[in-house]
C-alpha cells in the first residue's frame, strides 16, 4: 500500500473519530474507502494498552489484518459467483457470513478447489448470540497455501439446522457432535449425531445463555442453591 | 538323613501300637509338611527379593523401614509378612454370577499342581521326598495341571476379561511345554536315565563335567528350556495372561484375598520348580562347582538352592527389563523358532555324541 | 450402535484404566482377539470449563486452563495468553518472551517423558517409565523453584508472568540439561531399539498423512505420519523465530511411515530439539526487564473474536475467544489436540489385536482432562 494512501486513510480516520464522516465518504477509490472504514471500526474499539514504542509492530499487525480482510473479500466474491445468494450481511470483516442452505456444497468446493484447497478444519465453535440466535463458526486453514478463513453461519433457536460437513472434513464429526451437545444445533446429514461429553439422557443445551440445570438426574438432586458450600 | 530313615525310625517307634497303615501315612506326611514349610519361607523370601531387585533396576529404594514395627521393618524385611497378613485378612468376594464350585476349586488346583511337583525335586544327596524312577517325566507331567486350573479360573469368573486371560494362558502353557520337553530330552539322552538323583550323579566332578558343558549343543538346549520355562510360569516377557495394563489381572481379576494369593504363590512355586529342574539337569544339581570343595552331602542343599536362586534372579531381572510380547508373536516364537531349534538340537547332540564317543 | 454379528463380543475397556491416560471408556467389538470396531465414550471428566469461563474474569480463566491438560499446564497457559495478547494487541518485553519459551520447552520435555513412559508401560516395559519419571521430577523441581507449584502453575498471565525467575534458576536448568542430555540416548536405546518393543510397535496403527490431516490430528502424531508441520515454525508465535531447531518427522525407519514407532521416534527427537531451544534461550536471556511491565490493570479486550493456535506437546492447541467488551469473556472455546487424536482411533485401530489397540492408544498420547475439559 503506498505511502500517500496510508496518509489519506489515517487523516480520514482521525477526522471521523471526531465526528466528521465526510472525509471518509469522499475518498474516491472504493478499495481505499473500504479500508478506511475498516480502520475506523478498529480505532473505535477501546484499546487497553497502546504501546507507543512499537508503531512498527502495530503497522505489521494492521497490515496483516488488512491482508486478511482483502483475502476475505476476494473469497466472498468467489463464493457469491459460484453459489449466488449464499453470503449473508456485510463483508468488511475477517470472517464470512453464510446462509446455512448451501453450506455443504460450498464446503466441498472450498476443499477441492485448487487455488483454495482448505484441507483442514481447525475448529468449530458454537455461539449463542442471545435473543434466540445461534451461530456456528468454522475456522478453515489450508496446509498447502497457508491461508485461513473463518465462516459463520447463523440459525435461529426454533429451527437450528445446519448441513453437516463431516463427510468433507472428518474432524467435523466430533466437533459437530460437541456443538450439538452444548448448543442444540442440529446438523443435518450427520451420520451419528449424539451427545459426546454429556451422558446421552441429559436434558438441555448447557452452553446456551438461558440454560437452566435440570432438577434431578437419575434421582440425584442437581444443586442450584450453593450457599451451604464453602 | 533320608526319608527311609524317618520311615524306619517312625515305624520302629510306633511298631506294635498301631498297624502299618497309619504309620505309613504319618511318615509320608511329615516330609510333605516340612516341604510345605519350605515353600512358605521361600515364598516370603522371593517376594522380598523381587521387590528389592526391581527397585535396584528401577532406580528406587523399594520397601524400607527403620525397625520392627516401624513401616516395613529394617530394610523392609517385614514387607512380605505384611503382604501375607493383608491378603489373609481381606474380604473374600465371590461374584454372584460366578460358577461357585469351579471358582473355589481353581486356586486349590493350581496350588496342588505346583506343590506335587516339589516332591520329586532333589535337594541333596539323599534329600528328596520321593525318589521316583521317572522323576523328570513326573515333574513335567504334573506341571500341566496348571493349565486346567487356569482355564477353570478364567471361565468360572464369568468375566470376559478373565476369559481372555484364561484362554491366552492355556494356549501359552500348552505350546511352551513342547520345546521345554524336547530340550530335556537332550539331558535324558546324555544321562541315560529319568531318575533325578541319577542325572545329578552323572554330573559328578567339577564344573566342567556338568551337562551344560558336555556338548556344544547343550547350551542351546539350556537356553531354549529356560525361556520356555519363563513362558510356562507366565512371567514377563510372556505375562500376557496377567498383563496389568491390558486385562487388569487377567484370569485372576475376580479373585480377592487368599484365593488371589494362591495364584501368585503358585506362580512363585512354579518358578522354583522350573529353576530347580534346570539347575539339576544342566547345572549339576547339588554338586559343588569345584570338586572336593564344600562337597559333603550337607553342602549339597546349599549348592542346589543357590543355583536355583541364581536362575530365579535372572527371571526377575528379565521381568523388569523387557516389554511383553503379543499373543501371536509369543506363539510365533514357540512354534516357528523354538520347536525347530529344539528338534535340530536333539539330532545335533546325538550326532556329536556318536562322533566323539563321550 | 449398529448390529452386533453372531460371533462378536462387546467389551468395555475402562473407564477405570490401569494406564495413565485417564477416565476413558472404549467399547470394542471383538471377534476372538481381533477388534472390529472401537467406540470411545468420554465425558467422565467433563468439568464445564467453557461454561465457567463465561462467569469469571479473563485472569481467572488461566487456572482453569491449567487443569485441562494437567500434564502440560505451561503450554496451556501459553496458548491462552498468546491469544489474549493478540486480541488486545499487547506486546510484552523480551525477558518475558524468553522465559515463556524456556518454560514451554521444559514443559514439553516433561510431557513427552511421561507420554513415552506411559506408552512403554502399556506395552509391559515397567522400568523405562520409572526412569523417565525420575528425570521428570527434576524438571518439576525447577518449576517449583520458580512458581511454587509442581503440576498446575498458573504462571503465564496476560501481559507477563506471575513470578520472575529466582536466583539460581539458570544454574539449576543448565545442570539439569547437562545431566539429562545423555539420558535421552539411553532411553532411545533402552526402549526404542529394543527388539520386542520394535516388534510391538513397528507397522502397527499406521496413519496415512491424508487421514491424519482430514481427522485434524496435529503435533507429534501428524509429524509421525511424515507431514512436516510445526506451529512454532509454520504459524509463528512468540519469539520462536530467533531459535535454530529442527522439526523431526517420522521416516518409517523401522516399519512404515506413520506407525506407532514413528510417533515414538518423533517424541524422542523433539525432546532433543527442546533441549537445544532451552540452551539457546538461556544464552540469549536478557538480564534486565520487569515481568509485570506490560500487564494491564484491568483486562478489558475490545469487542471481537480471535482464534489462535499454539503448539502444545500434544498438537495444536487453539483458543477461540469472543469478547463483548466487558471483563468476563463471552465465549472461550479450547480446541484440544487430544480430542482429535482420539477421534482417529477407530480409523487406525480397527482390525488389529487387543494388545495392539492399547499400544496405539498409548502412542497417541492423550490426556483425558484436555478431551473432556
Amino acid at each position: 500500500m503506498s505511502e500517500d494512501k496510508e496518509k489519506i486513510i489515517s487523516e480520514a480516520v482521525e477526522k471521523a473519530l471526531q465526528g466528521d464522516m465526510d472525509a471518509i465518504n469522499n475518498i474516491e477509490d472504493r478499495v481505499t474507502r473500504s479500508k478506511a472504514k475498516a480502520a475506523l471500526v478498529k480505532a473505535k474499539r477501546t484499546n487497553v494498552v497502546a504501546d507507543k514504542d512499537s508503531t512498527k509492530e502495530n503497522n505489521t499487525s494492521k497490515s496483516k489484518v488488512e491482508e486478511k480482510i482483502n483475502f476475505n473479500q476476494a473469497l466472498c466474491q468467489k463464493i457469491s459467483e459460484k453459489f449466488p445468494d449464499s453470503i449473508d450481511a456485510d463483508q468488511n470483516n475477517d470472517w464470512i457470513q453464510l446462509r446455512p442452505e448451501n453450506w455443504l456444497k460450498i464446503a466441498k468446493w472450498l476443499k477441492s478447489d485448487e487455488k483454495l484447497s482448505f484441507d483442514s478444519l481447525q475448529c468449530n465453535t458454537g455461539m449463542d448470540l442471545g435473543e434466540g440466535v445461534l451461530e456456528s463458526r468454522y475456522n478453515l486453514h489450508s496446509m498447502k497455501h497457508l491461508h485461513k478463513a473463518e465462516i459463520r453461519i447463523i440459525v435461529s433457536v426454533e429451527k437450528p439446522d445446519i448441513p453437516s460437513v463431516e463427510q468433507v472434513w472428518r474432524v467435523a464429526d466430533w466437533f459437530e457432535r460437541e456443538t450439538y451437545d452444548m448448543f442444540g444445533i442440529n446438523f443435518i446429514g450427520h451420520r451419528d449425531l449424539r451427545r459426546i461429553l454429556l451422558p446421552d439422557d441429559w436434558e438441555g443445551w448447557p452452553l446456551r445463555k438461558d440454560y437452566q440445570e435440570q432438577e434431578t438426574y437419575h434421582g440425584i438432586v442437581v444443586p442450584k442453591v450453593k450457599e451451604g458450600w464453602e | 538323613m533320608t526319608v527311609d530313615f524317618l520311615f524306619d525310625f517312625l515305624s520302629e517307634l510306633l511298631a506294635g501300637l498301631v498297624g502299618s497303615g497309619p504309620v505309613l501315612i504319618i511318615s509320608m506326611l511329615i516330609p510333605c509338611l516340612i516341604l510345605f514349610g519350605f515353600i512358605t519361607i521361600y515364598a516370603l523370601i522371593v517376594i522380598y527379593a523381587e521387590l528389592k531387585v526391581s527397585s535396584f533396576i528401577q532406580d528406587k529404594v523399594g520397601p524400607m523401614g527403620q525397625g520392627v514395627g516401624l513401616h516395613a521393618g529394617k530394610w523392609g524385611l517385614l514387607q512380605p509378612i505384611a503382604d501375607a497378613l493383608k491378603l489373609l485378612l481381606k474380604e473374600d468376594i465371590i461374584p454372584s454370577s460366578a460358577d461357585r464350585p469351579l471358582f473355589i476349586l481353581a486356586p486349590f488346583m493350581i496350588f496342588i499342581g505346583a506343590f506335587i511337583s516339589f516332591v520329586a525335586l532333589p535337594f541333596g544327596e539323599s534329600i528328596i521326598v520321593a525318589d521316583l524312577n521317572i522323576g523328570l517325566f513326573y515333574i513335567l507331567g504334573v506341571g500341566s495341571i496348571a493349565v486346567l486350573s487356569l482355564i477353570l479360573a478364567g471361565w468360572s469368573s464369568n468375566n470376559k476379561w478373565s476369559l481372555y486371560g484364561g484362554m491366552r494362558s492355556a494356549a501359552q502353557i500348552i505350546s511352551y511345554e513342547i520345546p521345554a520337553g524336547l530340550s530335556l530330552i537332550v539331558v535324558i539322552m546324555l544321562a541315560g536315565t529319568l531318575n533325578m538323583q541319577d542325572i545329578i550323579r552323572y554330573q559328578a566332578g567339577g564344573m566342567f563335567s556338568w551337562i551344560l558343558f558336555d556338548n556344544p549343543f547343550v547350551p542351546i538346549a539350556f537356553v531354549v528350556y529356560f525361556i520356555s520355562a519363563i513362558a510356562e510360569t507366565n512371567r514377563t516377557p510372556f505375562d500376557l495372561p496377567e498383563s496389568e495394563s491390558e486385562l487388569v489381572a487377567g484370569f485372576a481379576t475376580e479373585y480377592s484375598g487368599m484365593r488371589y494369593a494362591f495364584f501368585f504363590l503358585s506362580e512363585y512355586a512354579n518358578m522354583f520348580v522350573v529353576s530347580a529342574v534346570a539347575a539339576a539337569c544342566f547345572l549339576g544339581g547339588w554338586h559343588s562347582p569345584v570338586s572336593g570343595f564344600m562337597d559333603s552331602p550337607s553342602w549339597g542343599v546349599f549348592w542346589m538352592i543357590s543355583k536355583t536362586f541364581f536362575l530365579i534372579f535372572i527371571m526377575i531381572w528379565l521381568r523388569w527389563t523387557l516389554p511383553r510380547l503379543r499373543v501371536d508373536q509369543l506363539m510365533n516364537v514357540c512354534w516357528k523358532v523354538f520347536l525347530p531349534v529344539a528338534l535340530i538340537n536333539i539330532f545335533g547332540v546325538a550326532i556329536w555324541t556318536v562322533i566323539f564317543n563321550q | 450402535m449398529g448390529v452386533v454379528h453372531g460371533q462378536e463380543m462387546v467389551l468395555n475397556i475402562g473407564p477405570q484404566h490401569p494406564a495413565t491416560h485417564g477416565v476413558l471408556r472404549l467399547q470394542v467389538k471383538t471377534d476372538g482377539e481381533i477388534i472390529s470396531e472401537i467406540t470411545p465414550y468420554m465425558g467422565y471428566l467433563h468439568r464445564c470449563f467453557e461454561k465457567h469461563c463465561e462467569n469469571v474474569t479473563y485472569e481467572q480463566v488461566i487456572p482453569f486452563t491449567d487443569r485441562c491438560d494437567y500434564l502440560a499446564s505451561m503450554t496451556m497457559n501459553f496458548g491462552y495468553v498468546v491469544a489474549m495478547e493478540q486480541l488486545m494487541e499487547i506486546k510484552v518485553n523480551d525477558k518475558v518472551e524468553y522465559i515463556r519459551v524456556i518454560m514451554a520447552e521444559l514443559q514439553r520435555i516433561a510431557s513427552h517423558l511421561l507420554g513415552i513412559g506411559a506408552f512403554g508401560l502399556d506395552l509391559g516395559a515397567f522400568t523405562p517409565f520409572l526412569h523417565m519419571l525420575r528425570d521428570r521430577e527434576r524438571i518439576l523441581d525447577i518449576f517449583e523453584m520458580t512458581c511454587g507449584a509442581r503440576l498446575l502453575y498458573n504462571y503465564m498471565w496476560v501481559g507477563g508472568l506471575s513470578h520472575d525467575l529466582p536466583t539460581g534458576f539458570v544454574e539449576a536448568t543448565l545442570n539439569f540439561l547437562d545431566y539429562f542430555e545423555p539420558k535421552v540416548d539411553e532411553f532411545e536405546n533402552l526402549l526404542g531399539h529394543n527388539k520386542i518393543f520394535v516388534e510391538r510397535t513397528a507397522d502397527i496403527g499406521i496413519m496415512p498423512a491424508d487421514v491424519a490431516i482430514s481427522y485434524g490430528v496435529t503435533g507429534p502424531n501428524l509429524r509421525g505420519s511424515g507431514v512436516k508441520w510445526d506451529l512454532r515454525k509454520d504459524d509463528q508465535y512468540s519469539i520462536y523465530d530467533r531459535f535454530d531447531f529442527n522439526v523431526p518427522v517420522g521416516k518409517g525407519l523401522k516399519g512404515t511411515v506413520g506407525d506407532c514407532w514413528d510417533r515414538f521416534y518423533v517424541r524422542i527427537h523433539e525432546i532433543r530439539e527442546s533441549i537445544k531451544i532451552v540452551r539457546q534461550a538461556i544464552d540469549q536471556l536478557p538480564k534486565e526487564g520487569d515481568v509485570h511491565q506490560a500487564m494491564p490493570k484491568k483486562i478489558r479486550p475490545p469487542k471481537g473474536s480471535i482464534y489462535r493456535r499454539t503448539e502444545s506437546p500434544r498438537g495444536d492447541l487453539g483458543y477461540y475467544i469472543e469478547s463483548d467488551g466487558s471483563d468476563t469473556p463471552y465465549r472461550v472455546k479450547m480446541r484440544s489436540p487430544a480430542f482429535t487424536a482420539l477421534s482417529v482411533l477407530n480409523e487406525i485401530g480397527a482390525g488389529w489385536l487387543m494388545s495392539d489397540v492399547l499400544g496405539i492408544l498409548g502412542s497417541l498420547d492423550i490426556v483425558l482432562g484436555e478431551i473432556d475439559r
